[in-house]
């Protein structure tokens, strides 16, 4: 099983990186800027977050946003987006991202709607970490699978196709469930 | 998985590699004592461990640097660079600024040690959060650390870094199987720079002196609450000196003095963290005890709530 983590530039980059090791998964960071071509053999994708205003339009300079609207249109495998990479998966797919109306930094109460594949066997409601400025409004063709006080798309599915996304952050140690939900990501690329 | 005896046996067939001699930056702290231990596996006596004074220790920490290395059998050399230090930072006051300052100011030692043992490398206990922070090409700097974003652009040594894709959790792992274990209250992260980045604006002896006293006050309040069962013992807790002043009564007189800010955090690899919720007869002795023992300098004390993100841990 091998699975990238594109890094968009996220302090949390690598410990996406040592989450999916622990869990015997061979992986490794590649920059952004990496062509689709070179990622044939790869079963799966995890879009990292970073401090790119997707909101903004920062993503749309390709210096910044690198080839990530490319891997989650045309990789054909699973991705997950994390936090920016959730964002820029809904924007490629026609969805709107905007400056969030209440910004979210650090322990918010994530509630479930749909207990389907990244949520699998996991409680109805837990704690997880999120640090992001800006928020999906809208996510046409994606089903929403989480959310919290403030914000209405905190997770979500694409209704046909193994595209994933989470505005928190699973990969960092004070998210509750956290390895469980990249452990769920890496049964969809097994499936 | 991370299978710490693993780690080990790699990172020693890798520092074999490397030939000639070597200094180490040791600091007494896990991730420098850690990759000392394996480099003398790996160097024997052509490694020079040397320890930085930099004037910005806590309280008796070079005593403790030299049981750490005594106890592993390991000779280090202790360079009282203080003065150096506190020069290099006179009228700084921006906290990146600062960390450069200071980045520059201990590589500058290391050559000059290096020199004198003729040695070719530079091995430091650089850890994934100090790149990591530093940032680098799209990734922001939050704080540049000083063994990373802290160096000059040339500087004449080879850098090695066996600990740079590790987390403090796993450090203390590598530690276990090397048989390292950290007494007391020294068991938490400090710092490179040290108390210079507990002193909010422009650092001075006197100022430096106020926030080692009040840390070290807080670390054994702490530590003590922690051995009598009040309190889990926090993952880092420690005093940062505040710029601003404050106006006190003191025996019916008025009083004008500086504000200590109380950190304890709770995380395991320090990359997000969420602050410690000591209880108040906890935070009530240690603001007396500051207060009065320390009562011509600080007459004010506050305990910091912010979780790590939207803080980080240490103030600058």
């Amino acid at each position: 099983m091998k699975i990238f983590v594109i890094d968009n530039g996220s302090q949390w980059t690598h410990r996406i990186w040592r989450t999916l090791r622990d869990l015997d998964v061979e992986t490794q960071i590649i920059a952004n800027s990496t062509p689709l071509e070179k990622l044939k053999d790869v079963d799966g994708l995890v879009l990292s977050g970073g401090s790119m205003r997707v909101g903004k339009g920062e993503s749309d300079a390709c210096e910044v946003g690198g080839n990530n609207i490319v891997y989650a249109k045309e990789f054909g495998k699973p991705v997950l987006g994390i936090c920016a990479g959730f964002q820029i998966i809904a924007q490629a797919y026609g969805g709107t991202v905007k400056p969030a109306k209440t910004p979210e930094f650090g322990a918010v109460e994530l509630e479930i709607d749909f207990a389907d594949d990244l949520f699998a066997s996991l409680s109805k409601r837990f704690t997880v970490w999120a640090s992001h400025n800006d928020e999906v409004a809208s996510a046409p063709h994606f089903i929403t699978l989480a959310h919290s006080k403030d914000c209405a798309i905190h997770a979500f599915k694409h209704n046909s196709l193994p595209i994933y996304g989470t505005l928190f952050h699973p990969e960092v140690q004070h998210t509750q469930n956290g390895e469980a939900i990249l452990e769920n990501f890496v049964r969809v690329c097994k499936r | 998985m991370f299978v710490p005896s693993n780690f080990v046996s790699q990172a020693i067939t890798s520092l074999r590699e490397l030939k000639g001699d070597a200094v180490i930056a040791v600091s007494g702290g896990i991730d420098s004592t850690v990759a000392a231990a394996l480099a003398y596996k790996a160097f024997g006596t052509r490694l020079h461990p040397v320890f930085v004074d930099t004037g910005f220790l806590r309280k008796g920490e070079t005593e403790q640097v030299e049981r750490v290395f005594s106890r592993l059998g390991i000779e280090i050399k202790i360079v009282d660079a203080s003065a150096q230090f506190f020069t290099a930072l006179e009228g700084v006051t921006d906290p990146e600024i600062k960390r450069k300052t200071i980045g520059e100011s201990f590589i500058r030692v290391f050559e000059r040690e290096a020199k004198t043992f003729d040695a070719g490398y530079l091995i430091q206990g650089t850890i994934a959060p100090d790149w990591i922070e530093s940032g680098a090409g799209i990734r922001d700097t939050i704080k540049s650390h000083h063994n990373v974003g802290g160096l000059p652009e040339k500087f004449g040594l080879k850098l090695v870094e066996p600990l740079r894709d590790l987390y403090k959790d796993e450090v203390r792992a590598v530690a276990k199987v090397l048989g390292i274990e950290q007494e007391g209250a020294w068991k938490q992260p400090f710092p490179g720079p040290g108390l210079a980045i507990r002193v909010i604006d422009e650092v001075t002896r006197e100022k430096v002196e106020i926030c080692r006293e009040a840390n070290a006050i807080v670390c054994e309040e702490i530590y003590s609450a922690f051995e009598k069962g009040e309190i889990p013992l926090p993952w880092q807790y420690f005093a940062a000196l505040l710029s601003s002043k404050s106006t006190g009564v003191q025996g019916d007189v008025r009083a004008y003095g500086y504000t200590v800010a109380i950190r304890a955090v709770e995380a395991s690899d320090g990359m997000t963290a969420s602050y410690s919720q000591i209880p108040h007869a906890v935070l009530a002795r240690i603001s007396r005890r500051i207060t009065n023992s320390m009562k011509d300098k600080v007459n004010r004390v506050v305990y910091d709530v912010t979780d790590k993100p939207p803080a980080t841990i240490e103030w600058e």
